[in-house]
C-alpha cells in the first residue's frame, strides 16, 4: 500500500511537473499580452509530431532538441500572422481564435500523421526501471521530473538574467513604459510567443515519450494547464509552477482510492481556492 | 448633527501612504471643496468616502450610521452619489436611456421584470425633469458617446443627481474642459447647492471654480490635512501657500 | 417598425420550416437542430451580449440538461416532461453554484473559471461508465410521447409533431427573455455591460446581478441541452466538452452578439455548414476552424452587425 501511495505521489509528481511546463508557456503568453492561447494544445501536439518524423534521422535527443526549436518557429510565424491582430481586443476574440487553430491543428495532426496513435522510441538506457524495489522509478519518468526541472531553471534564469527576459517582465507589468523606452513592443511579443510555444514543444516530446501519440494529445492536456494556472494565480509564473505540481500529485494520490475521480479532483481544488483565494495561490490583486 | 464626518482616515498601498490620518465634518446642504497639489491623496480620500475602497484606518460616519466598510452599493442606498474624474456614464445607449436606469434603480426597481403604468408615466417624468434640470433637452436622445465632454458630464452629474442623494460627490468636475463649458457645469452646480440645499463635496484644481463655490475648504498636501477654513481664510493662510508655491518651484 | 417586420419573418419561416425544409434539401431533425441549438446561442447571449459577461463553459450547463433528461427516462421514469425539468433544475442548480464562486471575476479571468469548470461535468459523464455510458453516450433511451390529458402528443412517431414541441418551448424561453431584457431588471445588466464602475455607483449590487443573470441563462442552456437530447434520443460527452461551449459563442458572435436575434442567425449558418461539410469531407473540423478564425478577423461584429453598419454608411 504504501508503495503504492509513493508510486502515485511520484507518478503525480512527473504529471504535475508536466502540467506545470505547459502552463508555464500558457502564463508567459497571457501575462504579457492578454491572449489565452487555446491553440497551446495544438502546438503541443505539433512538437510531438515533428519529433516522431524526426526520430530516424537524427534520434530521440536530437529530436529532443530540435523539435522544440521549430515547433517555436512555427508559433512566431502564427503570432506575427495572426496572433497580432488581437492585441488590444475584447478577449473574447483571442479566445475564438486560438480555439478555431486548436481545431486546425487537431485535425491538420490527424491528416498529415493519421488518426491511429503511434508509439514513440525511448531509448532503451530510459526504460529500465532504476531498481526492482522501486520498480515505478523508470529511468524516462526521472529523466522527465529532471529535464522539467531544468527547463524551468532555464526559464527562470532567462527572465531574471538576461536583457530579453527582463524586457518581458517589465513589459508584464506595464507594457506601455516599455514601449516608450525605446524597446520593440511587437518583437519583444513575437519573442515571448515564441518562447511559450518553445516549453510547448518540449512538452508535447515528452509526452510523446510517456503516452505516445495520437492527433488528440494536446487538446486532452490543455485544461489541466488552464487549471494549473488558475490555481497558482493569474500572473505568476511561480505560481503557475506551484499550481501544476499541486494538482499533479492531487490527481495520483486520488487515483489510489477513488480512480474514477482522477481528473475532478483537480477542479474541484480549484473551486477551493477560488473560494478561500480568488486571486489564486500567489496571484496579485489588480494584474487580471 | 453632521451629515459626513471623517476621522482620522489613513490609507496605505503597500508601503505608500497616500492619506494620513485625515479628519473632516461635513454639515447638511453645505459645499465643500477639497483641494491640493498634484499627489495630495485628493482622489484616494474621496474613493474612500464613495467606498471604492476602505480605509486601512480610521472611521467614516454618515448621517450616523457607520460606513467605513460598507459596500458602495449600500452607502448610494443612504444617500452618497459621485462622479468621476474621467466621466462614467453608459456610452452605447442615449441621455435619456442613461437617467432611466439610474431614476429605475433609485425607485428600488433594479429587480423589477416589468413596470405598470403609473411607474412608468412617474419614471418618465423624473426623467424628463432631469433632462431639463441638466440643460440637456436638446440631445436627450443622442447617444451619450456622441456628445461634447461637458454634456456627457452634466448627464453623468444628472446621473447621480436621480438617486436623490443627500451627499453629492464630484470629482474634479471640470477637468479637461473649456471656458464656456467650466462655466455651465459650475452654474449647475451652484443651482443643485443653493436651489435643492444639496451637500456637496467636490475636489477640484481651479481655483475659479472653487473660490466661486465652496462654503468650506479643506486642504491636502502630501496626504495630510494641511488647513481648513473659509474661502478667505484659506486665501491668506501662510501654510496653504508655502504649500503651493513650494510644489510650483 | 423595420424591427417588427424582421421579427415577423423570422416567426413566418420558423413556424412554416417543417414544409419546406425537405424541399430545399434538408430534414425535420434539421430543422429542430437549428431551432435548439439557436435557444442555446440565445441563452449565452444574455450573458455575453446583454450583460457583457464572456462564458466560455455553457456547454457545461447545456450537458446537464441533456443527461438530466436520457437519465431520468432511462433510470426512472418514461417521461418526457419529468425528463425536462430534472434536466433543467440540474443544469440550473450547476450553475447557480459554480456561479456564485465565480461573479467577483472579470474578463480573461472570468473565461479561464469558466471553461475549467465546464469541464468537470465532462470529467464525471466520460469516467462514469456504469452510468453515464462513458465515451459511448447514454444510449437505451428515447422520447416518450407527451399525455396532455385530453390528447397524446406523439413526438415519438411524428416528426412535425416533435419540431412543434420544441418550436413552442422555444417560443416560450424567447418571449420570456426578451420581457427580461425590455423591463428595469434588463436595464440593468445592460447598464453593467456598458459601464461597470457607473453601474456599481448608481447602487446596482453588480455580483448580485451578474449572478442572476448567469443563472438565467444558464436555464436555458439547460432547457435547450434538455431538447438536444431529445432530438438525436441520445446524450454524448461531448455535449458537455469545452468545444461545444466554443461552438455556442462562435454562433452568438457570428450572428451578431448585440442583437436579439443574432445568435439565432450565427446558429442556422453553424448548424449548415456543418451539417454540409461533414457529408462531404473528413476534414470538417478544420474548415469550423477556418470559420472561427474568418469570423474573428472579418467579421467581428457578426451577420446582423455587419448589416446594420452597411445600411447606416448608405443611408
Amino acid at each position: 500500500m504504501t508503495q503504492l501511495i509513493l508510486f502515485n505521489v511520484f507518478n503525480g509528481l512527473v504529471v504535475g511537473a508536466f502540467y506545470a511546463l505547459m502552463a508555464l508557456g500558457l502564463s508567459l503568453i497571457l501575462n504579457l499580452t492578454g491572449v489565452i492561447n487555446f491553440a497551446h494544445g495544438g502546438f503541443l501536439a505539433l512538437g510531438a509530431y515533428i519529433a516522431y518524423t524526426l526520430l530516424p534521422y537524427v534520434g530521440f535527443w536530437g529530436a529532443l532538441v530540435i523539435a522544440p526549436v521549430l515547433t517555436a518557429l512555427v508559433g512566431i510565424v502564427v503570432e506575427r500572422v495572426l496572433i497580432r491582430r488581437l492585441y488590444g481586443r475584447d478577449p473574447l476574440y483571442s479566445l475564438l481564435l486560438t480555439f478555431g487553430l486548436a481545431f486546425i491543428f487537431e485535425d491538420g495532426t490527424r491528416f498529415i500523421w493519421g488518426a491511429q496513435s503511434v508509439p514513440y522510441q525511448i531509448p532503451a538506457s530510459l526504460t529500465t526501471a532504476l531498481s526492482p524495489s522501486l520498480f515505478f522509478l523508470t529511468g524516462y519518468r526521472v529523466f522527465m521530473v529532471v529535464l522539467v526541472a531544468a527547463a524551468v531553471a532555464g526559464l527562470f534564469l532567462l527572465l531574471t538574467r538576461t536583457r530579453l527576459g527582463m524586457r518581458i517582465r517589465a513589459g508584464t507589468l506595464d507594457l506601455e513604459t516599455v514601449s516608450v523606452l525605446g524597446v520593440n513592443v511587437r518583437i519583444l511579443r513575437n519573442l515571448n510567443f515564441g518562447l511559450g510555444i518553445y516549453l510547448a514543444g518540449l512538452a508535447g516530446v515528452l509526452a510523446a515519450g510517456m503516452l505516445g501519440l495520437q492527433p488528440t494529445i494536446g487538446t486532452s492536456l490543455i485544461m489541466p494547464s488552464f487549471v494549473a494556472i488558475i490555481v497558482g494565480g493569474l500572473g505568476s509564473l511561480p505560481g503557475t509552477l506551484l499550481g501544476g505540481i499541486l494538482i499533479g500529485v492531487a490527481s495520483g494520490v486520488t487515483t489510489v482510492f477513488f480512480p474514477s475521480a482522477t481528473e475532478a479532483v483537480m477542479y474541484v481544488m480549484m473551486g477551493i481556492v477560488l473560494l478561500v483565494l480568488p486571486r489564486g495561490l500567489l496571484g496579485e490583486e489588480g494584474r487580471f | 448633527m453632521s451629515l459626513l464626518r471623517v476621522e482620522g482616515v489613513s490609507r496605505s498601498f503597500g508601503s505608500v501612504v497616500a492619506v494620513k490620518e485625515v479628519t473632516m465634518t461635513v454639515q447638511p446642504g453645505e459645499l465643500r471643496a477639497v483641494i491640493g497639489p498634484n499627489g495630495a491623496g485628493k482622489t484616494t480620500f474621496f474613493n474612500m468616502i464613495s467606498g471604492f475602497f476602505p480605509p486601512t484606518k480610521g472611521r467614516i460616519f454618515f448621517a450616523d450610521h457607520e460606513i467605513t466598510a460598507m459596500p458602495s452599493h449600500r452607502r448610494v442606498a443612504l444617500g452618497i452619489a459621485r462622479t468621476f474624474q474621467i466621466t462614467e456614464i453608459f456610452p452605447e445607449l442615449t441621455v435619456r436611456e442613461n437617467l432611466r436606469i439610474a431614476v429605475e434603480v433609485a425607485s428600488k426597481h433594479r429587480l423589477s421584470l416589468w413596470l405598470s403604468r403609473e411607474n412608468e408615466t412617474r419614471i418618465e417624468a423624473r426623467v424628463a425633469a432631469l433632462i431639463e434640470l441638466g440643460g440637456l433637452s436638446a440631445k436627450a436622445d443622442r447617444q451619450v458617446s456622441e456628445l461634447t465632454h461637458g454634456a456627457q458630464r452634466a448627464t453623468e452629474i444628472m446621473m447621480a443627481l436621480a438617486l436623490e442623494p443627500r451627499l453629492l460627490l464630484l470629482d474634479e468636475p471640470t477637468a479637461g474642459m473649456g471656458d464656456d463649458e467650466t462655466y455651465h457645469i459650475v452654474r449647475l452646480v451652484r443651482r443643485l447647492h443653493k436651489d435643492q440645499k444639496l451637500a456637496i463635496v467636490l475636489v477640484e484644481h481651479d481655483m475659479r471654480v472653487i473660490f466661486n463655490l465652496a462654503d468650506r475648504i479643506t486642504v491636502l498636501a502630501e496626504g495630510s490635512a494641511l488647513a481648513e477654513g473659509t474661502p478667505d481664510e484659506i486665501a491668506k493662510s501662510e501654510a496653504v501657500q508655502a504649500a503651493y508655491l513650494g510644489k510650483v518651484r | 417598425m423595420r424591427k417588427h417586420w424582421g421579427s415577423g419573418v423570422i416567426w413566418l419561416l420558423l413556424f412554416t420550416m417543417p414544409f419546406w425544409m425537405l424541399a430545399v434539401g434538408g430534414y425535420t431533425e434539421l430543422a429542430a437542430r437549428i431551432v435548439v441549438l439557436g435557444l442555446a446561442a440565445m441563452a449565452l447571449n444574455f450573458l455575453l451580449g446583454f450583460t457583457g459577461v464572456l462564458s466560455f463553459g455553457h456547454a457545461a450547463y447545456f450537458g446537464l440538461g441533456a443527461y438530466g433528461v436520457g437519465m431520468t427516462i432511462k433510470y426512472l421514469f418514461p417521461s418526457t416532461a419529468a425528463g425536462v425539468v430534472i434536466g433543467v433544475a440540474a443544469g440550473t442548480l450547476a450553475g447557480a453554484i459554480i456561479g456564485a464562486l465565480i461573479v467577483k471575476l472579470r474578463g480573461v479571468y472570468f473565461a479561464m473559471v469558466t471553461i475549467a469548470f465546464g469541464q468537470v461535468f465532462y470529467f464525471i459523464a466520460f469516467r462514469w461508465n456504469s452510468v453515464t455510458g462513458g465515451d459511448d453516450g447514454l444510449t437505451g433511451w428515447g422520447r416518450q410521447p407527451i399525455n396532455l390529458g385530453f390528447t397524446t402528443l406523439d413526438i415519438q412517431g411524428n416528426d412535425k409533431a416533435f419540431y412543434y414541441f420544441v418550436l413552442a418551448l422555444f417560443t416560450i424561453s424567447v418571449a420570456v427573455m426578451a420581457l427580461l431584457l425590455r423591463g428595469p431588471f434588463g436595464r440593468t445588466l445592460l447598464a453593467i455591460r456598458e459601464n461597470e464602475r457607473r453601474a456599481r455607483f448608481l447602487g446596482i449590487p453588480i455580483e448580485l446581478h451578474i449572478w442572476l443573470s448567469f443563472v438565467i441563462s444558464c436555464f436555458f442552456a439547460s432547457l435547450a441541452g434538455a431538447l438536444f437530447a431529445l432530438v438525436n434520443n441520445f446524450t454524448d460527452p461531448r455535449f458537455l466538452r469545452w468545444d461545444q461551449s466554443g461552438t455556442f459563442v462562435i454562433m452568438a458572435v457570428m450572428g451578431g452578439m448585440r442583437s436579439f436575434w443574432g445568435p439565432l442567425m450565427g446558429a442556422t449558418v453553424y448548424v449548415l455548414l456543418q451539417d454540409y461539410l461533414s457529408s462531404h469531407t473528413e476534414n470538417w473540423m478544420s474548415f469550423v476552424g477556418l470559420v472561427f478564425v474568418l469570423v474573428v478577423l472579418f467579421f467581428p461584429r457578426g451577420i446582423v452587425g455587419t448589416a446594420r453598419t452597411r445600411t447606416v454608411a448608405e443611408p
